[in-house]
Order: structure tokens, then C-alpha cells, then sequence
């Protein structure tokens, strides 16, 4: 639980900051992605995932298509959109904005 | 993801889960790798997934809400809860659906006569363009008169506004009264016609069905003799010929044959004539020179770009340079007093030369019929809001159980607009019967009758009217500020809670926007019915009751000469029929004539313009006993007698108008008159008349309009008659007893003459008040309409509030109070309603006045009489509604309502 509460409403901006880096992935990829980089501190609960990936398509800041894998399996991998590229922006300012403020009382109260 | 899309999911709900599920599995097949890969069991492995997956039928919930319209899944669940909810109350249900029904159904059936006859464009290439030319005569106070020749023919010439210019005439020449005899097959026939231009198929703008039409040359003849050709209507050319090839063909027309050269296409006709065939344009040489003779209705087709007021000054100038132009300065005002023959010249859009003054009858009818259907909404507001209030505890249940508020409203909405939707089909439905009905009741009362019909637009309408009817009445409750106190009164706990004063305003005002627009209605419905009324009793000059009348036409090879004894000898025969008690045979049927306005000299008189010739408005040429049989009296001198007919000294008879304005009290017998003969009937030359008597006024054009001058003439004398007569016949019988009779001595005169329009005269007198009747009929259905649902609309507010008041009358009661106090108490409520709504209703009858007095006649918009017997049966029949509400809340028995609490 508290692992998954870490993430709250940070989600979407991870998905956002790892397409734009890595290019297009799938849901799963989203996951192994997110857990590796954060050597397992960050793990992704499916159920929030695919919401939150189906209202960031919604928004139109990524879009999906359906791809072979290297495997030759059927995928649905998503991509970030311009519109996305700038949410992301708009959103890493102000997570830095809030962590920082966040930092700054955890280390003067 | 666009709206389409997001609809497009709703249907393909299916399809949208599987591509879930196959992300899914994706997701899950490669988390389980990875899980075995770590030295997992698979079992253990698939628990694992399965706890972080969580509920998979949940996680497909959550996701698919985003792609799907949440709202129109509402609105299915909304729509089938609401079919429940109607087919649980049937009663409110079929109450709300019938007045609906009706509401719209009326509505509708009335915008398709507006959208037929007003919106809907003329049928022809860009009808805007098409200008009708006429003439107006301010002495005489004529307008919309047709053109002199020579002057439609100048004008045409010289003309630079219109890109084409054509006339026609429907009366005079070869085929005289705008009706011709046809032999199709063994029987006669009579048809509508006109004869025409070729300019005016030019400006028309239309291409015959089959064949060709007229050449310039073939109308414009130098003799004036027409050619025998014809062209028919699709309309009579399907119904007597069948559809079959008949273009090159012969068909007798008035005794002559024509040949058929083309098929107009269907719906064609020129100013509402019912056109069923088409003939060429005849002009004598002696008839374009008379610039005084005004024949022919003319129309024209602006240019691109000019517009009606640019072709109006043109028209204007045509009149000022006419005495440089002509070298008279006859006909038109110029600077010297003005004279009778004096007129100028006016355009106007055909189609509303072709609707006239009936327009202001069909908007009056929407404006009524609209009034109907508010009163309706209404009835169901209350109705909806009657129900809202036994619907809390529902409500309140369904607000505990977390349906917000909005939601709640919408579900009101919804059950609403279902109602209207299917309301408005019924009403559809009813409105097809009733236009059916309309155009077999009033074929002729308005013009474009056959046009109307229900097209697109006004299935347009009636959706919208529909529409805007459902959101209107539902509404209501929520206007009423009751959604929440619905969504508390759980809270409450009752379902009978605290009655305010202020809550019931809505309903108030309800009643008495109700109750003053019932009293604007039957007001309306009241001067109509009077104005029928005035137009019946008015004294026409003649005693028309046991009349019967037709006409007929003895048309070619028959002349003058020959016409003469052949009516002569008709008379004979009709005269010794049995029933009949007299016979005559005269020119003009009153009152239904045309003023002719001919010019005539009187010995020692000068017109008041200074004219040596005075225009008599009417010539009636008579034949046989024709002030006996019809009933005029004459009040000076004497009548016509056989004696005058063989006798060489000419005689006529003047109406009491003429007498009086020519001799202004002298003596009018034995004063001298010339009869302009030739000008009014074609033949009989122009001598002078020695007049013998005064006929009392008998109404020419309509029972509504003053008696003009008119001058008697016997046919008996002149030996002559006109090609057609109407025959009238004071009888005991009958027309439809009468008619074998008459087929018989009409056959044994001439076997190829059918008779027209046989009909006793109380028909011609209908006939002739027709729209006003249309208008009383109509208005008069629907005020009580009005009348009717605004009593029921009165009696269900006031029973609901007495309701209300049970525990508050009972305690009454139970203290002791009177049974007449009660009912009283709760009649004063209604009744103070109904007064308030009674003084609306007639301030807005006042602001309507202007609406409605073109359409009256003999009583005044503002008639005391009308208005004080309106608002006394407005107040019985709000008293009955408030009564039977009041006799059952006196009548409660208290015991058992302060039990019930």
C-alpha cells in the first residue's frame, strides 16, 4: 500500500517523462521501466495504470496503436504527442516546484 | 478522442472490452515471465498477478468509463425507467399524451397552412422576382384592377426594370367568364381557364411537360381572333384524358375545335386560378385602342439585381411623361381635379398579390391555435408538478442512495420529452387527417389550398414544437424551487409537508395565464361568430330564401341573335315546371360580382370630376320576370313588362345609390340615360334609355361592402343576350330535386350545354362569406377548446390545493363552521385566479385588436357586448370548476381526516 501511495498523482507524469525518453512502449514496459529505475522502490499497480493510461489518451498527450513485439506478439504500445511533450513540462515545474518546497520544510521544521 | 468516437464506443461496448482484455493478458503473460523467471511457482505466480491486478472486471470499469459517453448510458437508463414509471400511471399518461396530441396535432395542421400558403415560395424559377402590375383608381377606390392594352402594351415596349413582361385575362373575348364548355368524351364539361400571352409563359419561367406553348405571333393576332389551340393543366389532362398521348389532338372547346400543342407541368396555375386549361391571348383592334378598357392582369420578371422599388419609380415615370407620350392627359392624375378614370400603377411580389388578405386570417389562426397549446403546457406543468410532489419519498430514495441532484433533473427532463415525442407523432398524425379535412371543407377560403401539405418543414416544427414543449412543462416543477425539498423531504420524513403561500405561485400563475388566454380566445371566436352573424342577417335587397340558381353558356356558333330566343325559350320551359313559381334570367349573379365601373352619359347631368360620362358601377342585363322572382322590391315607378318588348321607346330601371346620387331627390322617372351597351356586354349599340323605375339596392361584390350604382337593362327588349347567364328560379324544391328537371329543359334547348353550379342561393351567400366562416369555425373549435382545458387545468389546481387544505377544513369543521363557508373559502381562492386571469385576458385582447378588426365586420374589436357575454360564460364555467372542488372539501368528514395524521 504505501508503495503504491508514493506514487499518487505522480503517475501520469512518469508515463509522460518515460515516453518522451524511451520512445514508444507498452503497458508492461511502462512497469518494468518504472520499477527497474527505481530500483523497486516505485512499483506500478496495474489498476492504476491502465486508467491512467486510457485518460492520458483521452487527454490526447499519448496515443496508442497496436504493434508487433519482438517476439511477434500483438501490443498496444503508446507514444507521447506534442501536446503531451508540453503537459510534461507544465508538470515536471511543478512537481520540482513542490518537491523543493516539500524538501524545504522537511529540513527546516 | 473525438465525439464521434466516444459515441461510436457506446455501440461498440464489445469490441472496446476485448481489445482491453487482450492489453491485459499482454501485461499479465509478461509479468508472470518475469515472476517465474525469479523462481516462482506458475500457481504462485498467478496469485501473485491476480493481487496486484486486483478486480478485473473492476480495472475494465474504470477504463472503460473514460471512452464511453457516461451520459448516454444515463439517458438509456433514464428513457426505460421513465417507460416504466408512464406505464405504471396509464391515467396521467393518456391525459398528458391526448392533450399534447391535440396541442401539437392542431399546431401543426395550421403551420402547414402557413409554411403553404405564406413561407413556402411560389413554384415557379426564382419567384422573388415575379412582380404583379396593377392599376388603382383613388376616385372609384379601386385597387388591384387589371390594365388597359395599350398601356400594358407600351409599357412592355419601353420597360427597363424587368427582363420580361406578360398578361392574361381570365374574362372577356372569345371564352368570357373564365370558364369554358369542353366535350372530352360523351358528357360536357366546364372548366376553369384563362387565355394568355406567350410573354407570360416566358416570364413565368416554366417548360411544358409535353408538346410546345404558344408562339408570340399566335397571340398576338392582328384581327385579335385567338387561334384554336389549347394547352392543358397535368392536372385535367390526368384526370379526363387519363395520362394517355393526346398532344396534336382535337378537343372541343365552347363549340369550337382546338388543338391540343402542350401539357403544363403539374402544380402550375397563374394567381390561384385553378388553371385547367390554358388558351392563347385574343385582342381586338378596338380593344387596344381603348385605353379606358382595363383587361389584362399582367406580371412581371425583374432583372438580376433590380430591385421592386427601383421598378416601381419606373413605373411612376411611366405615368408622369404618359400626356407627352399619348397626347391626352386622360386616364392618369395630373395637375387638374381629379377624375373617375384617373389610376396609377403598382407592383407588388406575386405571391403576396396571390395570398392578399388572407394572410391576416392564417396568422390570426396560428396565434389562436398557439394560444391552445400554451394552455396545454399549462395543464401539464400542473399535471407534472402534481405528480413531482407524489413522487418525494421516490425521489428522496433515490437522493439517499447518491443520485445528484442534476441527475434527478434530467430524469424529470427526459420523462418529459419522451411524453412530447410521442405526443407530437400522435399529434402528426392527427395533424394529416386535419389538413385532409381542411382542404375538403374550405377548398377556396384560402388561396394555395391544394399546396399545403406536410412537408420537411413542418415535420421540423412539430419536432421542435414538440421539443420545446417537453423542456417547457417540465420545467415547471423545478421552476417551482421544489427539487430541493424533494431531495430532503426524506429527511422530513412526511410526504406532507408544510405548505407555504409562496409555494403554490407557480401554479397561481399557471391558472391565470391559462384563464387569460382562454378569454383572449373566445373574444377572438366571439367577434368572428358575431361577424358571421352581421354577414348573414345583412339585407342583401332580395328575398333569397326557396332561390335556386345555375348558370350555363351558349358559346359558338351561337351570336347574340340566336342567344337571345334560345334563353327565351328555356324560360319558357322553366316557367311551366313543376315547382316552379318564376323564372328570369340575368348577367351577374349577386353578391358575388365584379365591379364592371362603365362609363355612361346621362341627359343634362355632368359627372363630379366635370366628365360628361358618369361611371356606373354595375350593368345587370335581365331577362323574364327578374324583380318578382327574386324578390326586389321597386319603390318608384314601375317594373319591366312584356309590353316593353315589343315596344321601340328603351326603357331601364336604376338602383336606389344611382337614382340618389345622380338626381339627389328629383324625380327619377322619365330621366334619360345611354347605356354604354357595346362596353358592357358586347352588343345592342348605345341609345338613349328612358328610365322607368327605381329598383331597391340589391349587394353586388360581397354582403360586406356598400351598394354601388347599378343600371337594368332588359334582354327581353334588346332581343339579345350574353354568351353566359345565370338562371334563377323561385322554387319550393330542393336543388338536388330540382336537377333532373332542369338537365332535361336545358337538353331540350341545347344537348351540348352542361349545367354550372347549381345550388339554392343561401349556398351562394355561404359561398360568399366563406373565410370569415372558416375563421368563426375554426376560432370557435378552438376557444373551445381553450375553454375546456383551461376549466380542467382551473379544477385540478384548486382540487390539489383544497387537498392540501384537508386538515386545516376539517378542523373547520370540526369547530363548527358552516358547509356554505367552506365551500366559500375555497371558491374565493379560484375565483379571485380566474378574475385576475379575466383582466389579463382582456388587456391582451385590447393589445390584439389590431390583429383581428381587418377581419370583422359590423362589430368592433372592442364590442361590450361580445366581451361582457365572454367574460360571464368565462366566470360560470370557472365557477363550475372551482365549485365541485370546493363541494367535496365541504363535505369531508373530519373524524376521519384528523385521524389519518
Amino acid at each position: 500500500m504505501a508503495r503504491q501511495d508514493a506514487l499518487q498523482g505522480s503517475l501520469p507524469l512518469l508515463v509522460l517523462k518515460l515516453l518522451a525518453r524511451r520512445g514508444p512502449l507498452h503497458g508492461y514496459g511502462i512497469t518494468v521501466q518504472i520499477e527497474g529505475m527505481s530500483n523497486e522502490t516505485l512499483r506500478v499497480q496495474e489498476g492504476s495504470l491502465y486508467p491512467a493510461l486510457h485518460r492520458l489518451e483521452e487527454a490526447k498527450w499519448i496515443k496508442a496503436r497496436w504493434a508487433k513485439t519482438d517476439s511477434g506478439r500483438k501490443a498496444r504500445v503508446y507514444e507521447i504527442t506534442a501536446a503531451g511533450r508540453s503537459q510534461l513540462e507544465a508538470e515536471e515545474d511543478r512537481w520540482k516546484a513542490i518537491s523543493a518546497a516539500v524538501g524545504q520544510i522537511l529540513k527546516e521544521a | 478522442m473525438s465525439l464521434w468516437s466516444r459515441m461510436a464506443n457506446v455501440w461498440r461496448g464489445r469490441s472496446v472490452d476485448r481489445e482491453l482484455d487482450e492489453e491485459l493478458q499482454f501485461h499479465i503473460d509478461g509479468r508472470m515471465r518475469e515472476l517465474m523467471a525469479d523462481g516462482m511457482t506458475r500457481e504462485a505466480a498467478a496469485v501473485e498477478v491476480a493481487r496486484r491486478f486486483g478486480n478485473r472486471l473492476r480495472l475494465r470499469e474504470e477504463s472503460r468509463d473514460v471512452k464511453l459517453m457516461p451520459w448516454l448510458d444515463d439517458l438509456g437508463r433514464d428513457v426505460s425507467y421513465g417507460l416504466r414509471t408512464l406505464r405504471r400511471t396509464p391515467v396521467f399518461t393518456a391525459v398528458a399524451l391526448l392533450t399534447l396530441a391535440l396541442g401539437i396535432g392542431a399546431n401543426t395542421a395550421i403551420f402547414s397552412i402557413v409554411n403553404g400558403v405564406i413561407l413556402r415560395p411560389l413554384d415557379f424559377p426564382k419567384p422573388e422576382q415575379l412582380m404583379y402590375l396593377t392599376t388603382e383608381f383613388p376616385a372609384l377606390g379601386l385597387t388591384r384592377n387589371p390594365l388597359s392594352v395599350q398601356e400594358y402594351l407600351e409599357f412592355r415596349k419601353i420597360n427597363r426594370s424587368f427582363a420580361a413582361v406578360g398578361a392574361y385575362r381570365t374574362m372577356g373575348g372569345a371564352y368570357t367568364t373564365g370558364e369554358v364548355n369542353l366535350t372530352a368524351g360523351d358528357r360536357p364539361l366546364r372548366v376553369r381557364s384563362v387565355s394568355v400571352d406567350a410573354h407570360l409563359l416566358n416570364t413565368l419561367g416554366v417548360q411544358p411537360a409535353q408538346g410546345r406553348f404558344f408562339s408570340e405571333e399566335e397571340t398576338n393576332r392582328a384581327g385579335g381572333l385567338a387561334p384554336p389551340l389549347a394547352i392543358l393543366s397535368y392536372e385535367l389532362w390526368q384526370i379526363v384524358f387519363g395520362g394517355q398521348p393526346v398532344v396534336g389532338q382535337a378537343l372541343n372547346v365552347e363549340g369550337r375545335l382546338h388543338e391540343i400543342i402542350g401539357i403544363m407541368p403539374s402544380g402550375i396555375d397563374v394567381m390561384d386560378n385553378r388553371t385547367a386549361i390554358w388558351l392563347p391571348l385574343g385582342l381586338p383592334a378596338a380593344i387596344r385602342q381603348d385605353r379606358g378598357f382595363h383587361i389584362l392582369h399582367v406580371i412581371g420578371r425583374l432583372k438580376d439585381g433590380v430591385t421592386a422599388q427601383a421598378a416601381q419609380t419606373e413605373l411612376n415615370a411611366f405615368l408622369e411623361n404618359w400626356v407627352e407620350r399619348t397626347g391626352s392627359s386622360d386616364h392618369v392624375p395630373t395637375n387638374r381635379p381629379a377624375r373617375a378614370a384617373d389610376h396609377t400603377l403598382r407592383i407588388e411580389p406575386l405571391q403576396d398579390a396571390i395570398v392578399g388578405d388572407a394572410r391576416s386570417s392564417i396568422w390570426i389562426l396560428q396565434v389562436a391555435v398557439a394560444f391552445v397549446l400554451l394552455i396545454a403546457c399549462a395543464n401539464l406543468a400542473n399535471l407534472l408538478t402534481a405528480r413531482a410532489e407524489s413522487r418525494r419519498r421516490e425521489f428522496a430514495v433515490r437522493a439517499a442512495l447518491g443520485a445528484s441532484r442534476s441527475r434527478l433533473l434530467r430524469q424529470m427532463m427526459t420523462e418529459g420529452v419522451m411524453l412530447c415525442v410521442a405526443g407530437g407523432m400522435l399529434g402528426l398524425w392527427l395533424a394529416r387527417i386535419a389538413v385532409q379535412g381542411l382542404i375538403r371543407a374550405y377548398p377556396t377560403s384560402v388561396p394555395r389550398m391544394s399546396e399545403i401539405s406536410i412537408d420537411l418543414f413542418v415535420l421540423l416544427f412539430a419536432l421542435g414544437v414538440s421539443m420545446a414543449t417537453g423542456v417547457l412543462f417540465s420545467l415547471a416543477p423545478v421552476a417551482q424551487g421544489r427539487m430541493n425539498d424533494l431531495v430532503t423531504a426524506f429527511k422530513e420524513g412526511g410526504d406532507r409537508g408544510a405548505s407555504g403561500a409562496g409555494r403554490h405561485h407557480i401554479r397561481r400563475a399557471l391558472v391565470v395565464v391559462e384563464v387569460a388566454l382562454a378569454v383572449m380566445l373566445v373574444i377572438g371566436a366571439g367577434l368572428l361568430i358575431r361577424t358571421v352573424y352581421n354577414l348573414t342577417s345583412v339585407d342583401a335587397g332580395f328575398d333569397r330564401s326557396r332561390l335556386v340558381t345555375f348558370s350555363m353558356t351558349l358559346a359558338e356558333p351561337y351570336d347574340p341573335d340566336t342567344r337571345g330566343p334560345a334563353y327565351q325559350r328555356l324560360l319558357d320551359k322553366l316557367r311551366v315546371a313543376p315547382g316552379v313559381q318564376g323564372a328570369a334570367v340575368m348577367s351577374g349573379l349577386p353578391p358575388n360580382r365584379s365591379p364592371e365601373a362603365i362609363p355612361t352619359r346621362i341627359e343634362n347631368h355632368t359627372a363630379a370630376d366635370g366628365s360628361a360620362v358618369e361611371i356606373v358601377d354595375y350593368y345587370q342585363f335581365v331577362m323574364g320576370d327578374y324583380f318578382e322572382t327574386m324578390g326586389v322590391p321597386i319603390v318608384a315607378g314601375r317594373s319591366f313588362e312584356p309590353a316593353d318588348a315589343a315596344s321601340p321607346a328603351r326603357v331601364v330601371i336604376v338602383n336606389e345609390t344611382l337614382a340618389n346620387r345622380i338626381w339627389k331627390g328629383r324625380n327619377p322617372i322619365g330621366q334619360r340615360v345611354r347605356p354604354n351597351l357595346s362596353a358592357a356586354i358586347g352588343f345592342g349599340g348605345n341609345s338613349w334609355h328612358t328610365v322607368i323605375g327605381v329598383a331597391r339596392d340589391v349587394k353586388q361584390s360581397g354582403v360586406e361592402k356598400d351598394t354601388a350604382t347599378e343600371l337594368y337593362v332588359s334582354l327581353d327588349q334588346l332581343a339579345m343576350a350574353a354568351p353566359t347567364m345565370n338562371v334563377v328560379l323561385r322554387t319550393i324544391l330542393p336543388p338536388a330535386a330540382l336537377s333532373r328537371t332542369l338537365e332535361r329543359l336545358v337538353r331540350e334547348v341545347d344537348a351540348a350545354v352542361p349545367i354550372v353550379r347549381l345550388r339554392d342561393m343561401e349556398s351562394v351567400f355561404a359561398e360568399s362569406i366563406r373565410r370569415p366562416r372558416l375563421l368563426a369555425q375554426l376560432l370557435g373549435a378552438f376557444a373551445g377548446l381553450a375553454l375546456l382545458l383551461a376549466a380542467v387545468g382551473t379544477y385540478g389546481v384548486l382540487s390539489y390545493m383544497a387537498t392540501e387544505r384537508r386538515r386545516e377544513i376539517g378542523i373547520r369543521i370540526a369547530l363548527g363552521a358552516a358547509r356554505s363557508s367552506v365551500v366559500a373559502l375555497v371558491m374565493k381562492q379560484g375565483l379571485q385566479l380566474t378574475i385576475i386571469g379575466v383582466v389579463v385576458g382582456l388587456a391582451g385582447a385590447l393589445w390584439l385588436n389590431r390583429l383581428i378588426a381587418s377581419v370583422l365586420f359590423g362589430v368592433q374589436p372592442t364590442d361590450v357586448a361580445t366581451m361582457g357575454t365572454v367574460i360571464a360564460t368565462i366566470t360560470i364555467v370557472a365557477a363550475i370548476a372551482c365549485w365541485l372542488p370546493a363541494w367535496r372539501a365541504c363535505r369531508l368528514d373530519p373524524n376521519a381526516v384528523l385521524r389519518a395524521d
